[in-house]
């Protein structure tokens, strides 16, 4: 199941709108030639990278006859306008036609190779229409190619009067329509079948993807914008000559799309106003400007080979990372009162192996419990059972690096199933917790599993929201409901929409009424998110299973009836219920945060299990 | 008390971002041979190629006659992940010093050169040696210890069967005049007559005196060779069983899995 | 077309094939080796070519066109050496090395060509020819110089099979070609050898530049043409032996100078790309060899 919100409640959506705004009112500032032209071309290598973006980089076809599908454009129009003589605007519409064509022929032995085949292939396939161009010189003007091409008008009025503004608005046109277009693609079915197919061709076959089908449309669909970029061009510099398919068109479009980063439409996007505004400056210097163009292509490739888009997003994680830590420093000190009145108790920082952690701890009674939260969560959680457990019990909870008021840790080091884990043995022999109950929640569960699992001292164990897993990932979609908010666990970026759904599912109560839990979600290091479930694979899960099915340890899960994530059926398999633990037990009305929603039934049973041993 | 050959200090290790082994400790003496037995997929064979310098290893050290052949400290996390590292950091471990010091690893399951005759591996192979003295003589040596390459003198690799193959590596593991010797699963797939055959072969291997380090799935065919045998489970080393009471097969299965298999 | 018309294209096309082979070779052995198509292949031709024709600038005579060839491959050997660590070494673990080492090397190509052009301009050049005679071959004339040519390509193309073959050195270079990995467990330095190897290709390219350049005029952008039939070649003889391109380079050289003959210019590159996208459909290992690409 993917999880693929609208356009509109993604993160992208302002920066683009704001972009896009710019970019229609320019016009009206940037009132000479030659900077509305520089924008034009700039759009025009802007559509040509981002569709070759979509074979080369979506779909994994190295595709060098990419800048065909333009000269195809080119070509088509120009024959078509000027030797044929047919409306201008029509020969333009005509011009994808003859392009997926093309796209058509040379999927056929694209189809049969692989890797450096399908370069070759591809660079012959483009050597050979330039041949059948430069030999037809009767309809193609052959090597000196054709001028004076028909202009595009509407009406009686010329596009490129008023300095070229009608042009412009084409233009942009053009590179709006075709970024939709391929923003649509990538995220239906086709560009999904599409990336399956590069990354693991043999198991996307095996589930259904057509190989010749996919590949072929990969193609098509990346030649119809190219195609009409080209057409576009012919009309705007009334020029159709054999220099498109010179290696200048080429090495120019290819820094481009390497310079934005492979494999994202926006990359090439932006890459395109760099690498043209960088040429058009360096325009008069000649051979001293294709030097750095490819010094530019070379330097990307051999030093950071994710590009603009890359840097970008690691600018803006940086700068994630930074925010999520300032508030948590911020809310350490200034929110200290509140936590104080939720938990009855103020929280201080200890220093673990893995970073420090801000621990909440009862200091009086004979048993311990720690408790563990789950993902984009914080301790406060376990509010109710704060006050009600007290006078038995000692209370240790705490806030999990990224997470709550504990500062931000080390991705690589910190953030994993295995780190917390060993947080929890640092807190147990830090604060002579001795031998403890450990009740963990969601990802919180894991931690409180993996704990136990790593041979660590325990009393009995507890999990909430959590399914058991023998094998990963095949058990992860039987254990639990497959839900867009799954995936949005796992990720890094959250728009602020995404943030209130993952909060609304997990925490099931408003706003109004936990507002440090709502919070927490807005506070959460989004590398935590990421690296805790990039790490499940590491994690030796066959030795949590021991403990479950071995009953060393008294085990049990308590789950809610209304849990969206939890597969109940999965759960209730007698392989995760020995006799010391007997069936999981079921909270009737409340969802994933049972603790929180239900808290009197939930202590009841709590209580229960504990005085059981 | 003798120094010991070869000695892992807390030695960490993987494909990263993935660890593979963590915190192995281990020490190898001179004239020891030393049997390494672990379920597939536990790091075996990563750790062995840590050791000789094909990986980077994570943390700690590997000494080898006294000598750190890694480089000091930890190896630092990558930052960012579209940053080309293979331009801006330094291989903590060369190949050539390992082999240099005379750490040979013979590769398991090894393909070699398939488009190479035997006679030019054999040629080549003693380059790793800088042509040390006794070369003369281990060639001379091999003919003995693999009778069956004498027919296949001119023949490539890969027309040689799998057994063929093996006793190739391993002719060119000794021909760089080892000072210590692992071999990874020198039975893999061969048939039982050939496992014999190359059983008796390493056991005259054996006897010349070089230390060695089998990684092995046969029980048999390891705790015949070694005086030590180490279980490896899940990247660590979970427990070291002397010569004196080298267990059968199911005592070892039951101490690897605990009945679970 | 009478006897002599055709032995004389027979003959350019031998010598054409042998101009072939010996840059398709070049081609194929760091095809082979390191495993990447290298795209500057052409403009180390053009750049041969020039530095040939600086040096017999200054040094005339028969004499001068030896010390051309010499500084031209030797310098040429060692520019080789130098790119490999600044093209091909940086990403030789990533994954997608084959699709970034075509990205580096058409980059390097484009710096190469318009170095050329800043230092000696867009001008057409010629190296001259230390032989001017002709003689008759059959009925028809021929340069002599085209036969010395054709003689020295098949002679360096046999030196440099026999340094693969009988020498350590060489023997040690398709050890790394053929297993990197056991290479490097065996002592072998593999970047290293993996430098000679792009070295040895860029001196050939050399060679050929300077032959190309005393038989024809020389621009900044004439390697395109070079680079083009090399990856002809390549293709359509396949990577499985040392001698498989060599074959295929003479069957391209005979069909191109028959087919300018009887089909025109343009048409002939046409035909060239048209076999091979046939063969890539059909045969795609090439025509002379089986599906393995070995040294």
């Amino acid at each position: 199941m993917k999880y693929a919100p609208p356009f509109q409640r993604t993160n992208g959506f302002l920066p683009v709108l704001i972009v896009f705004v710019i970019l229609l009112l320019a016009p009206f500032v940037v009132t000479e030639t030659y900077s509305r032209h520089t924008l034009i071309i700039v759009f025009i290598y802007a559509v040509l990278a981002s569709n070759w973006d979509l074979s080369l980089g979506y779909g994994g076809i190295v595709n060098f006859a990419h800048l065909g599908f333009f000269a195809i454009g080119l070509y088509t129009y120009a024959i078509f306008a000027k030797v044929i003589g047919i409306d201008p605007w029509l020969a333009l519409l005509l011009t994808p036609l003859f392009a997926v064509g093309f796209a058509i022929l040379l999927a056929i032995p694209i189809l049969r190779l692989e890797g450096i085949y399908v370069i070759l292939v591809t660079i012959a396939a483009t050597q050979l229409l330039q041949q059948i161009v430069v030999s037809q010189s009767t309809y193609t003007g052959g090597t000196s190619g054709m001028v004076l091409l028909p202009r595009l008008t509407i009406g009686d009025y010329n596009l490129s009067s008023d300095n070229r503004i009608g042009y412009y608005y084409v233009a942009l046109g053009l590179m709006a329509a075709s970024t939709f277009f391929l923003y649509k693609l990538e995220r239906s079915a086709v560009g999904r079948a599409i990336k399956a197919l590069r990354d693991n061709k043999y198991y996307a076959i095996s589930r259904g993807v057509s190989e010749a089908r996919t590949r072929l449309l990969t193609l098509s669909l990346s030649a119809i914008f190219p195609a009409l970029a080209g057409g576009f061009y012919g009309s705007y510099l009334r020029v159709a000559s054999p220099d498109v398919f010179g290696l200048g068109f080429l090495t120019t479009a290819l820094s481009v799309l390497l310079l934005g980063g492979v494999a994202t439409i926006w990359g090439s996007l932006i890459a395109a106003f760099v690498v043209v505004g960088l040429s058009q400056l360096l325009a008069d210097y000649g051979a001293w400007r294709n030097i750095s163009i490819a010094l530019v292509i070379i330097g990307v490739v051999v030093v950071y080979p994710g590009g603009l888009y890359a840097a970008l997003q690691e600018i803006w994680s940086g700068f994630d990372r930074a925010k999520t830590n300032l508030i948590a420093a911020f809310r350490r000190k200034a929110g200290a009162a509140d936590r104080a009145r939720a938990m009855g108790i103020r929280d201080q920082l200890i220093e673990t192996s893995h970073g420090k952690v801000s621990v909440c701890d009862t200091r009086s009674g004979e048993q311990t419990i720690i408790f563990i939260h789950g993902n984009s969560s914080c301790k406060e959680a376990f509010r109710h059972q704060f006050h009600a457990l007290r006078d038995q019990y000692r209370l240790v909870a705490f806030d999990l690096p990224g997470h709550g008021v504990s500062p931000n840790a080390d991705p690589e080091k910190d953030y994993n199933l295995a780190a917390y884990a060993q947080i929890v043995r640092d807190l147990v022999d830090r604060l002579k917790l001795g031998t403890p109950v450990v009740f963990g929640w969601s990802l919180g569960g894991y931690v409180a599993l993996e704990y136990a699992a790593a041979g660590n001292p325990i009393s009995a164990l507890a999990i909430c929201g959590t399914s058991p897993v023998r094998t990963y990932p095949d058990d992860i979609p039987k254990g639990y409901i497959a839900s867009p908010h799954m995936e949005l666990a796992g990720k890094r970026f959250h728009s602020p929409f995404e943030k209130g759904q993952y909060a609304k599912h997990t925490i099931g109560l408003p706003k109004q009424s936990e507002p440090i839990l709502w919070q927490a979600v807005w506070r959460t290091d989004g590398q935590a998110r990421e690296q805790a479930f990039a790490k499940l694979k590491t994690t030796n899960w066959q030795r949590q299973m021991r403990v479950i099915r071995e009953g060393s340890v008294p085990f049990t899960m308590i789950n809610g009836s209304k849990d969206p994530f939890i597969n109940h059926t999965y759960c209730a398999s007698p392989e995760f219920n020995t006799a010391a633990s007997g069936k999981p037990i079921t909270l009737d009305g409340v969802g994933h945060a049972t603790f929180l929603e239900g808290p009197e039934g939930f202590n009841a049973v709590f209580r229960r299990f504990i005085q059981q041993q | 008390m003798t120094k010991p050959l070869l000695e892992l200090r807390g030695l960490s290790g993987g494909y990263p971002p993935v660890s593979v082994f963590r915190d192995v400790s281990l020490s190898v003496k001179q004239g020891e041979h030393v049997g390494l037995f672990g379920p597939n997929g536990h790091g075996k064979t990563t750790l062995l190629k840590t050791i000789a310098g094909v990986l980077d290893p994570w943390d700690g050290g590997i000494y080898f006659e006294g000598k750190r052949l890694n480089a000091v400290g930890k190896m630092q996390a990558r930052v960012s992940h579209n940053l080309n590292y293979d331009l801006f950091r330094k291989r903590r471990i060369n190949a050539l010093d390992v082999v240099d010091a005379g750490l040979i690893y013979v590769m398991q399951g090894n393909l070699l050169f398939p488009e190479m005759t035997v006679e030019e591996v054999l040629d080549i192979a003693p380059r790793a040696a800088r042509n040390r003295p006794g070369v003369a003589q281990m060639r001379r040596q091999i003919h003995d210890l693999f009778p069956r390459l004498r027919e296949r003198w001119t023949s490539k690799i890969r027309y040689l069967s799998g057994g063929e193959r093996q006793m190739v590596s391993i002719a060119v593991g000794l021909l760089a005049m080892p000072r210590l010797l692992m071999l990874d699963e020198p039975t893999l797939g061969l048939s039982p007559k050939l496992r014999i055959e190359l059983s008796e072969a390493v056991r005259n291997i054996r006897e010349t005196g070089v230390p060695l380090i089998i990684v092995d799935q046969n029980v048999e065919f390891l705790t015949s060779l070694v005086d030590r045998l180490i279980l490896f489970d899940h990247g660590t080393i979970t427990r070291e069983i002397p010569a004196e009471n080298m267990p059968k097969h199911a005592e070892l299965m039951d101490m690897m899995f605990g009945g679970a298999h | 077309m009478g006897f002599e018309a055709f032995t004389f294209i027979l003959m350019s096309g031998i010598l054409l094939g042998g101009l072939y082979a010996l840059m398709a070779t070049g081609l194929a052995v760091v095809w082979t080796t390191l495993g990447v198509f290298n795209f500057a292949h052409g403009a180390f031709v053009t750049l041969g070519a020039y530095m040939a024709w600086q040096v017999s600038q200054s040094v005339a005579g028969g004499f001068g066109f030896l010390i051309a060839v010499a500084t031209s491959v030797t310098v040429m050997f060692c520019l080789g050496f130098v790119l490999h660590f600044a093209l091909i070494k940086p990403f030789e673990r990533n994954q997608n090395v084959v699709l970034l080492a075509v990205v580096s090397t058409l980059a390097a190509a484009s710096i190469i060509e318009n170095a050329v052009l800043l230092n000696w301009g867009p001008r057409d050049k010629q190296i001259a020819p230390p032989i001017t005679s002709k003689i008759d071959f059959f009925g028809a004339s021929i340069n002599t110089f085209d036969f010395v040519i054709l003689g020295i390509a098949l002679f360096a193309l046999f030196g440099l099979a026999l340094f693969l073959r009988r020498t350590t050195v060489g023997r040690t270079l398709r050890a790394a070609a053929q297993n990197r990995e056991a290479a490097e467990l065996m002592g072998l330095n593999v970047p290293k050898l993996f430098a000679i190897t792009l070295g040895l290709s860029a001196a050939t390219a050399a060679l050929a530049g300077v032959f190309v350049g005393s038989l024809r005029f020389i621009n900044p952008t004439f390697g395109a043409d070079p680079l083009m039939k090399s990856l002809i070649v390549v293709i359509l003889g396949g990577v499985a032996r040392f001698t498989s391109p060599i074959y295929a380079a003479f069957v391209v050289g005979i069909v191109e100078s028959f087919s300018a003959y009887f089909l025109g210019l343009y048409w002939s590159p046409a035909l060239l790309f048209a076999m091979m996208i046939a063969v890539l459909l059909i045969k795609p290992e090439g025509l002379f060899g089986h599906r393995s690409k070995t040294l």
